[in-house]
């Protein structure tokens, strides 16, 4: 049984206007998204800013609940009324590790909170708890005193690491956990994470716009686009051989020390508004393969091979033309 | 806390009056018996109206005279500073106590708790205040403390109320919000335990403004009549009296304006003094450049055969309360015409400060200590500011990480580029626009037209990058500084925006020096590159001998972070150990021997040359300067440039010697602006030695 | 935009009743009997009884607020219970006085502190920015009606120089005038100079320099209007403030505005003319109000209906 089933998930904002606020109309910040993930898996998500990984965290977190859809955690229904006990067992690290943490409570305080919320144990087993978890993600424990200014931005995201490992979840959302820090940092944090990841049996959802990382630490990616997933597979799959011209653009786009300008494959334009999204296919305004019927009929995401996933008429055709390259 | 309060009053001699006039007029207020000369009661008929003492008729019985009565005027004084005191405070405390539950249930609850308390609100600021009072206070026969407390107080509220609830509407979007409620706490717990905590440092602050409101206030009312009952002494009430005896005796009238001006100068400047101590504002104000006086040995180079910049030794500085950030450390390149050098390095390494330096638009308290920038003969650093002028726009462009925040945002983009349009070619205004125009769709924009009559806001920030090069391209400068310009971009958009870089470099022969974090980034269009950290160049040479040649230990492990290089038999990334270091506090030796793989003793004590490792190739590490070898071709080695190290504190061989205290740094970054606030670190998670 | 001005209309509305409403039960709920204090003390409880009844007073109070609400609605604001005059009437003939010295020292104000804060914003720290703030903490410091007070002292009775009191041709306005606009310009200085200095420190000020522009273009096109935008709201309540009405400095130089007659009338326990004064009142503030938001929208392009 899988740990986590998401099925047909779509978080909507109402537009609303004038004076009664009218609902005028709404954005389809994710609009439905399905996946499963297993006990110890990591689940790649990637997208550019606008395309839904954010709401899509707060939705399974149910910090906003979905609109529609369903989430399954080990096979039982969660609904907005056990949000809370589903809560125990799946935890978020944020991205900016300046805000993530409340200023005015030292990371002592930080890292016992969610046992005192959830009750696990006297004061004396939390202390001892505390400074397990202060060591276990590489921070001194004689500092738990300190507040988070004091502590650099990589530390401070080994802080929040710590926090959400506290009540002992069997799921993280890493949400750009790592973006915001120096390349010579991010490595010590990604180390990290995987370390803790085989040591507990983790699963994590691992969300970024850098793809490079994403393979680093997923077994499988998942592409969003507009709020909708457009490829998933096997990571490895996913970043050598894409089968989503949307996918194959964010991979050209992505720098490499290795190859130069004049090859990248050049999206057009910008991505339009979830409020207004394309007919038919969302990418097909942008896309370098789009023939008049991507503007008629929506692609859904279909396997096109053994485990692969794609949103795309030419799945296939696209990957055709890559390995004449 | 208190210590450090005194320290800071030391420093600050109107703040020190105010709280010394605050502690003063309390204990006044508070020993009021023992302090007054007499019962302010206390009649004496004889003496009606005596005029004070060091007029001629007066007496020191009654230093500051009586009033018709023969009431002693200053024990009246001191009396009413007690009822002034009490009114007031109490005020304070009950418009704080409503203002900040309603503000704080108003912000995190919402919704109709929320528009109910907001409306009426509004209600209440749209009815003048004293008119109210006025109204209640007018009929009551007897008016007790508690009346006017209630009146004053209960009207105040809604200021605390509005703050708090705003405050708390920011800060519970905030993430560490969410992860609390991510975490399970309940909604009490999110509100009381994380939010509440970060909502009421600005209360005090307004509490201390509205108690001197509330001093004037009150004496108001007491002068309209209206305050507490006579005979009980108040400053409005003196005044009142002696308003009736103007003509003849215009001192009453004065002395109870006097106590009220002390005592609410004394609370506005204590205000003022704690606001400042516990929000240190970076208030430097406004952008001024000082140029640096001309060099002692005037050795101009011949302009023929000089590159198109010429950097040497450049050093700045940022002074600060807690200590001098050291931002760039002897910086020497060349950088010749038509070709671009990038500046590689991370978060305080001082590659932006390197950009601004250049075009001297350093903000305060910032500045260039000392090196030579050496444009086309000229040094930029010298030169006045009306010569630079001449420079800075016209030869020398800039383009910023923020699009948006470098765009006006009240202004049109039509009309911010028709301004620099005019500002550098004279153009009829019809012309100004097809021009516009043009310089719109040479940057790739399709639909010029729409831009220019869009407001920055309106524009994604890839179409604002856009309208920033635009801009900087009016003057088709000699060299363009862009300093991470595609890093606040999604990678789709960047990749176009590089190609339209890359397009115009080579349409324009354009010399340029692009700063960014993403070494991948730069190895695709630099011809050069420099490497930088902690404000000292470790390596600078051509593109491909330093990414695929890299000599010193900080390139090469840059690239493998960047390549994820995994370390093969544990599947896990080749990481950089610690943070770097203090720019404040630099240690004596080499800036990354804390964290480098290959340290030696000596790294910790001498900081390193900039030794030739190749043509053009250049680094700054032992490992390649033993033994001795070439000396830099830039004519300068770090030892020289080294000013930046202590002359004290010869360090063993302790690689945990540069633990500092704790303190927050802000680094040479962010006193300009960008979000990247490190601190040092006092015990590491991981262990460098070895 | 028209959604936008009935949306705001009708919040207007609103909270003008509510204003009213308020008065009108504050007054009337304090104890007071306005009949009682019309009459000589002393005199019978028959002859009350009937002021009483003339008054209209002696009804239930919500009979007297239902008929408060229709003649309200006719636009007739009663009859003061003094002189038989109409509350509108009176009302109507108080404004203008009270506009007059708004406008003056509105103008004078605004420039004024426009001039001095801009001044110490360019400068921080220097001569002309600590006097500005020396001055700024003073003149917050003084009570208003005691500044009043001690100006006639000197320039009316010691020096005889202007009229103390009254609207006496133009030489009256100068003493209320000065004391108004001491007491309103620290406030105005102190946000004009932080917000010239917020705004000098800007990203685009910065980019401004960099491709050239001129320093004195940068300072009166760019910082002037991203800085001066939202000081309109300041402006507007100063504004506010001093065109409904500044009773107390009206009251200390006798200036026959609506502030003076809404003073005397609480004090007489005049129920209509307190009323119809209080009306007036919130509806200029909430006018003022209102046209600074319009203005604000009209000049700031992110502002959105």
């Amino acid at each position: 049984m899988p740990l986590l089933e998401v099925k047909n998930l779509t978080k909507h904002f109402p537009i609303r206007r004038g004076i009664l606020g009218r609902e005028v109309g709404v954005v389809r910040a994710v609009d439905g998204v399905s996946f499963t993930l297993e006990e110890g898996e990591t689940l790649g998500l990637v997208g550019e800013s606008g395309c839904g990984k954010t709401t899509l965290v707060r939705s399974l977190l149910f910090l906003e609940p979905p609109t529609t859809g369903e989430v399954r955690f080990r096979g039982e229904p969660v609904t907005v009324a056990d949000a809370q006990r589903f809560r125990r067992h799946v935890q978020i690290v944020f991205q900016d590790p300046y805000q993530s943490l409340p200023p005015r409570m030292t990371i002592g305080e930080i890292v016992a909170d969610p046992l005192k919320i959830h009750k696990v144990g006297d004061q004396k087993t939390i202390e001892t708890r505390v400074r397990q978890l202060l060591a276990e993600v590489g921070l001194d424990p004689a500092r738990s005193g300190d507040y988070p200014f004091q502590f650099s931005g990589g530390q401070r995201q080994r802080v929040g690491i710590a926090r959400a490992l506290a009540i002992e979840p069997s799921l993280v959302l890493l949400d750009e956990s790592v973006s915001a820090l120096d390349v010579s940092v991010q490595a010590q944090v990604l180390n990290l994470l995987k370390d803790i990841q085989e040591r507990r049996r983790l699963s994590y959802i691992f969300i970024s716009h850098d793809l490079s990382v994403v393979r680093y630490m997923s077994d499988r990616i998942a592409v969003m686009y507009l709020g909708r997933i457009v490829e998933h597979g096997p990571a490895e799959d996913v970043v050598e051989k894409p089968l989503h011209p949307y996918t194959r653009a964010l991979l050209s786009a992505v720098p490499s020390l290795r190859r130069r300008t004049a090859t990248r494959a050049r999206l057009r334009g910008e991505p339009p508004s979830p409020a207004n999204p394309p007919s038919g296919c969302a990418f097909h305004t942008r896309c370098p393969l789009a023939r008049p019927e991507c503007a008629e009929r929506r692609p859904e995401l279909i396997e096109w091979l053994p485990g692969r996933q794609a949103a795309c008429h030419f799945a296939l055709e696209g990957t055709a033309e890559n390995r004449r390259d | 806390m208190l210590r450090e309060f005194g320290e800071y009053l030391r420093t600050r001699p109107f703040a020190l009056a105010g709280v010394i006039g605050v502690v003063a007029i309390t204990l006044i207020a508070i020993f009021a018996p023992w302090v007054a000369p007499h019962d302010p009661l206390a009649q004496d008929l004889m003496a009606s109206f005596k005029p004070p003492a060091w007029q001629a008729d007066g007496t020191w019985k009654y230093p500051l005279g009586t009033d018709l009565l023969g009431r002693d005027i200053l024990s009246r004084l001191i009396y009413g500073a007690r009822y002034s005191l009490l009114i007031s405070v109490g005020s304070v405390l009950l418009g704080t106590a409503i203002g900040f539950i309603t503000g704080l249930l108003a912000g995190y609850f919402g919704r109709w708790t929320d528009t109910i308390l907001m409306r009426l609100g509004d209600i209440q600021l749209a009815f003048p205040f004293v008119l109210f009072a006025i109204a209640i206070l007018a009929v009551s026969q007897e008016r007790t403390w508690w009346q006017l407390v209630l009146v004053l107080g209960g009207s105040s509220w809604i200021i605390y109320a509005r703050v708090v609830r705003s405050r708390v509407l920011t800060e519970r979007e905030k993430d560490y919000a969410l992860a609390a409620r991510a975490l399970g706490a309940s909604r009490w717990r999110v509100l009381f335990r994380y939010i509440l905590p970060n909502v009421w440092q600005p209360i005090p602050l307004i509490g201390m403004l509205n108690l001197g409101f509330f001093v004037i206030v009150e004496s108001l009312l007491s002068f309209l009549g209206l305050g507490l009952t006579p005979p009980t002494p108040s400053w409005g009430t003196i005044l009142a009296d002696g308003r009736q005896v103007m003509m003849v005796s215009g001192w009453v009238a004065v002395f109870p304006g006097v106590a009220i001006l002390l005592t609410v100068l004394s609370i506005s400047l204590a205000a003022d003094g704690l606001a400042d101590f516990f929000d240190p504002k970076l208030t430097h104000g406004n952008f001024r450049r000082v140029p640096l006086p001309p060099a002692e040995r005037a050795d101009q180079d011949p302009a023929d055969g000089a590159p198109l910049l010429r950097v040497r030794d450049l050093t700045t500085i940022f002074p600060t309360r807690k200590g001098t950030i050291r931002a760039l450390n002897g910086v020497s390149f060349d950088l010749e015409k038509g070709s671009v050098l990038g500046v590689v390095g991370e978060s305080g390494s001082g590659k932006s400060t390197l950009g601004l330096s250049i075009i001297q638009l350093l903000d305060a308290p910032g500045r260039v200590a000392g090196g030579e920038i050496r444009f086309d003969g000229k040094d930029l650093a010298r030169l006045s500011n009306r010569e630079l002028t001449a420079i800075r726009g016209k030869r020398i462009g800039m383009i910023f990480q923020d699009p948006s925040s470098s765009l006006n945002p009240v202004l049109t983009v039509g009309y911010q580029l028709k301004e620099t349009l005019r500002r550098h070619r004279s153009l009829p205004p019809h012309q100004a626009h097809e021009a516009a125009r043009q310089a719109l769709s040479a940057v790739g924009i399709a639909d010029p037209d729409r831009v220019l009559r869009a407001y920055p806001f309106q524009l994604s920030g890839g179409m604002n990058q856009r309208v920033m090069i635009a801009l900087a391209m009016v003057s088709e400068p000699e060299l363009l500084i862009l300093d991470e310009p595609t890093s606040a971009l999604d990678v789709t958009t960047q990749a176009q925006l590089l190609d339209e870089l890359d397009g115009l470099r080579q349409r324009h022969k354009m010399s340029m020096i692009f700063i960014t974090h993403d070494i991948a980034l730069i190895s695709s269009f630099a011809d050069d590159i420099l490497v930088m950290y902690a404000g000292h160049v470790c390596e600078i040479g051509p593109r491909d001998q330093v990414i695929d040649q890299p000599r010193h230990p900080y390139t090469r492990a840059l690239l493998d972070a960047v390549e994820r290089v995994a370390v093969t038999e544990t599947s896990r990334l080749a990481a950089i150990p610690g943070d770097p270091p203090d720019l404040t506090r630099l240690p004596p030796g080499c800036p990354f021997a804390n964290r480098c793989p290959q340290v030696m003793p000596i790294c910790h004590q001498v900081k390193p040359r900039r030794v030739a490792v190749g043509p053009n190739h250049e680094a700054a590490c032992h490992l390649i300067d033993s033994p001795p070898s070439a000396p830099s071709q830039y004519g300068t080695t770090a030892v020289e440039a080294g000013r930046a190290a202590p002359a004290s504190s010869v360090v063993a061989n302790d690689n945990r010697s540069s633990r500092g205290n704790s303190s927050l740094v802000e680094t040479a970054e962010d006193a300009r602006g960008t979000n990247s606030i490190s601190s040092t670190d006092r015990g590491r998670g991981e262990s460098n030695e070895g | 935009m028209s959604s936008y001005i009935l949306q705001r209309t009708i919040q207007m509305v609103i909270v003008i009743f509510g204003v009213v409403t308020v008065t009108f039960f504050a007054i009337r709920l304090v104890p007071g009997d306005p009949a009682r204090l019309m009459e000589r003390p002393g005199t019978s409880e028959e002859v009350i009884k009937q002021t009483r009844q003339r008054l209209g007073t002696d009804k239930p109070l919500s009979v007297q607020y239902v008929n408060f609400l229709k003649d309200l609605v006719r636009g007739d604001l009663g009859t003061s219970f003094r002189g038989n005059r109409p509350v509108r009437e009176a009302v109507l003939e108080a404004l203008p006085n009270t506009f007059a010295l708004g406008a003056v020292t509105m103008v004078i104000t605004t420039v004024l502190s426009f001039v001095i804060g801009i001044g110490a914003a360019l400068r921080p720290n220097s001569l002309l920015d600590r006097i500005a703030l020396v001055f700024v903490a003073i003149a917050q410091a003084t009570p208003s009606y005691w500044l009043g007070v001690v100006l006639v002292l000197i320039f009316s009775i010691r020096l005889g120089w202007l009229p103390a009191i009254d609207l006496e041709g133009p030489a009256s306005f100068v003493l209320p005038t000065i004391t108004l606009t001491i007491s309103l310009m620290p406030l105005l200085i102190r946000a004009v100079r932080q917000g010239f200095i917020e705004a000098l420190g800007e990203g685009f000020v910065r980019a401004g320099r960099a491709r050239g522009l001129s320093e004195r273009r940068l300072l009166f096109v760019h910082v002037m209007k991203v800085a001066a935008i939202p000081l309109i709201t300041l402006v507007g309540l100063e504004a506010g403030y001093v065109l409904g009405g500044a009773v107390v400095i009206e009251s200390i130089f006798n200036w026959p505005g609506i502030g003076l007659m809404a003073l005397l009338a609480i004090q007489q326990r005049d129920f209509p003319v307190v009323q119809g004064t209080v009306l007036a009142i919130a509806v200029v503030f909430t006018l003022v109000n209102f046209l600074v938001d319009l203005t604000y929208a009209a000049l700031d392009p992110r502002v959105k209906y």
